[in-house]
């Protein structure tokens, strides 16, 4: 090799070393392995508030700090709260450099989400997650930061939370609230739910993904997408129309996201359109579901409380979980957990050296 | 990438006619097949025109069935969908193309056809015609300039259609293959093994009845697919009926798109006639064409093999 081609070799090898977690990134696959657990909070520890698609009024923020505090948490009000440009809290850039920002700062430990809408697709990519996955934090929210869900867990692997954000908080907490400040405080998830009638019974393990189904649909083929195999599957979704509903689930069987679930956990689907032709559809949302997944045998459970609907329990994404969908009730409990301990630089530490006889010898 | 092109049509051909989606009376075909049959046409009516169930023009089972049949039908020469609607994704896997594949025929149809028309293209590698539907031909009365582009398309004429200059566009030419149709079908097809190749190729989009937010969205959907990259040239329909929400989106399409589109280089035709109104002309879909975008507007002329 001649030494011209030597140093062309050699520019990105040393650039991978030195950014290490660039190279991990790339190199690992997240479903063979786990991203960091971030650290559950403590009295004292700060949660921030942005809004990285819809807006909300300061006075909004105000319910979630007063019982924040309460719980014993700070938390620091971000520039987007109160801002509007169009439908969104602030420009792409604006919200985008709003949530850096709280990424970033090391004495924000969890990050609730004003609100969802339409937005966060707009801004994600704009995102720079290296101090993220140095020091991860739990992200609170769902509907629209279902694309954040995905995008973590899919190139992370570093769990989330899916619940009720600070524009939906109300002056007396209620038990959405109260799931949200358990899990936050590190409680293990233990929620049974009654069953629904048309539940195909059995019992799963395996990581917890999902959200809701139009952002999940949105993912699709991008460096964001879900990866559901071996997973269970979650999925909520808000004023669609059957039809609509039925062709998301479609596209997510034809792409191969329903071939290979652990298990399947419907939660709310809320508001479902009337139909501009009566008996537009003939089959209820279950039987929509089932059709989707009749050749399959893992189980599946209706009616998880979780959703854009009271209550809207708080579940961490991302975590192992066993489901069991028996005939009177539900059951997902989550597993101890299987995700590595924080160490300081969980990244840097787990890059094995590279092999000898990948050095290259100048003749 | 070579394209199979079916053979054009000639008097006496049969054109099938089913609904792989949506119901439609029978009534509401007669105008279309009375222009086919003043074309010199036969007409062959498939089981699925006015048959329904429920939504549907049939079960999943009935619409396959009627679809296969012409498929595999010698005497058919080319398929015409009566309307769209929703449904044809819901059969396009259980579809056998062993006889199409022997005998490539036309598949002409929009809206829902679109999933036919990408699956024709990425997997068969076969064109096929993004055109008006049957009721297309009620509400034209018959016959009308954009009905005939229909004829003109099946009969193996060469295509060649303007545009108005819009201030909107980007200037520019390009060649490559024309793919396109429904943005909501397309985005519905991500990741699923009828998604189509866009690289270097002319893509055409409309839609009807979606809130600007939903475009938006679909727009970033196909762009974060890496989609909307490679672009030789994009041409925008008709978007008609748009629907917006309570706190406005603050954009109109024509912004909308030159705003997801705006890191990009390629030419862009607005205004160009492929929607759900009555200006909607015949495209073939797979084939080379040529797009010329200019002060004095658009041009779409497909190149001779």
């Amino acid at each position: 090799m001649r030494r011209r081609n030597f140093l062309q070799y050699l520019a990105p090898l040393g650039a991978g070393l030195l950014g290490g977690q660039e190279l991990l990134a790339r190199t690992t696959d997240p479903a063979m392995k786990l991203g960091p657990n971030p650290p559950y909070l403590k009295p004292g520890d700060m949660l921030g508030i942005t809004c990285p698609a819809g807006s909300i009024e300061p006075k909004d923020a105000r319910y979630t700090e007063v019982m924040v505090a309460k719980w014993g948490f700070k938390t620091r009000v971000g520039s987007t709260v109160g801002k509007h440009w169009q439908r969104f809290a602030g420009t792409d850039m604006e919200r985008a450099a709003d949530f850096q920002r709280m990424i970033d700062d090391p004495y924000i430990r969890a990050i609730i989400f004003g609100r969802g809408g339409y937005g966060v697709i707009r801004m994600m990519d704009y995102i720079n997650w290296d101090n993220f996955k140095k020091h991860p934090k739990w992200l609170v929210g769902f509907s629209d930061i279902t694309a954040l869900h995905c995008h973590v867990n899919r190139n992370f692997s570093i769990p989330t939370i899916h619940a009720r954000m600070a524009g939906g908080f109300n002056a007396v907490e209620d038990e959405s609230e109260i799931s949200l400040r358990d899990i936050l405080s590190g409680k293990q998830v233990d929620y049974r739910w009654k069953a629904h009638p048309l539940n195909r019974a059995g019992k799963a393990t395996g990581m917890l993904v999902g959200g809701n189904l139009s952002m999940i649909y949105a993912m699709q083929a991008s460096q964001s997408e879900l990866d559901t195999t071996q997973k269970i599957l979650f999925l909520e979704d808000v004023s669609e129309y059957k039809y609509t509903i039925d062709r998301m689930l479609m596209n997510l069987k034809r792409s191969g996201k329903l071939h290979n679930l652990a298990g399947l956990i419907i939660g709310g689907f809320t508001g479902i359109k009337e139909e501009e032709v009566d008996g537009f559809f003939s089959m209820s949302l279950e039987e929509i579901i089932l059709e989707k997944v009749k050749e399959f045998s893992f189980p599946v459970s209706f009616g998880f409380p979780a959703g854009h609907q009271k209550p809207n329990l708080a579940i961490k994404l991302g975590m192992h979980y066993t489901l069991f969908t028996g005939i009177g009730e539900s059951n997902l409990t989550e597993i101890t957990d299987p995700h590595p301990a924080l160490p300081l630089q969980p990244f840097l530490d787990s890059i094995a050296p590279p092999p000898a006889d990948s050095i290259i010898q100048i003749p | 990438m070579s394209i199979i092109v079916p053979p054009y049509l000639h008097k006496g051909d049969t054109v099938g006619l089913i609904c792989p989606a949506g119901y439609m009376s029978a009534e509401r075909t007669q105008t279309c097949i009375a222009v086919l049959t003043s074309w010199g046409y036969k007409v062959k009516v498939g089981k699925t025109v006015g048959h329904q169930f429920h939504y549907f023009s049939g079960t999943d089972a009935e619409r396959l069935a009627d679809l296969q049949d012409m498929l595999d039908d010698s005497d058919v020469h080319a398929i015409l969908c009566a309307r769209g609607g929703y449904g044809t994704s819901r059969i396009i896997d259980d579809i056998n193309w062993k006889k199409f594949k022997q005998q490539p025929k036309w598949i002409i149809g929009y809206s829902d056809i679109t999933v036919l028309h990408c699956h024709l293209f990425q997997r068969l590698k076969t064109a096929s015609l993004h055109a008006p539907m049957a009721g297309a031909f009620v509400d034209a009365g018959g016959e009308d300039a954009f009905t005939l582009t229909l004829k003109n398309a099946l009969s193996g004429e060469s295509l060649k259609y303007e545009a108005p200059f819009v201030s909107s566009n980007r200037t520019g030419r390009a060649t490559g293959a024309l793919i396109g149709g429904n943005l909501s079908l397309i985005a519905h097809l991500t990741g699923t093994p009828s998604m189509p190749d866009t690289n270097g190729a002319i893509l055409f989009l409309e839609d009807i009845g979606e809130y600007l937010y939903n475009i938006d969205r679909m727009l970033l959907q196909l762009d974060r697919a890496e989609k909307l990259n490679q672009l030789g040239g994009l041409i925008i329909g008709g978007f008609t009926d748009i629907k917006d929400t309570t706190i406005p989106f603050g954009q109109n399409i024509h912004e909308l798109i030159q705003n997801r589109i705006s890191t990009y280089d390629f030419p862009v035709a607005f205004d160009f006639p492929v929607s759900h109104t009555n200006e909607n002309v015949a495209l073939r879909i797979g084939m080379k064409h040529t797009m010329v975008v200019n002060n004095n507007g658009t041009t779409l002329k497909s190149v001779s093999v």
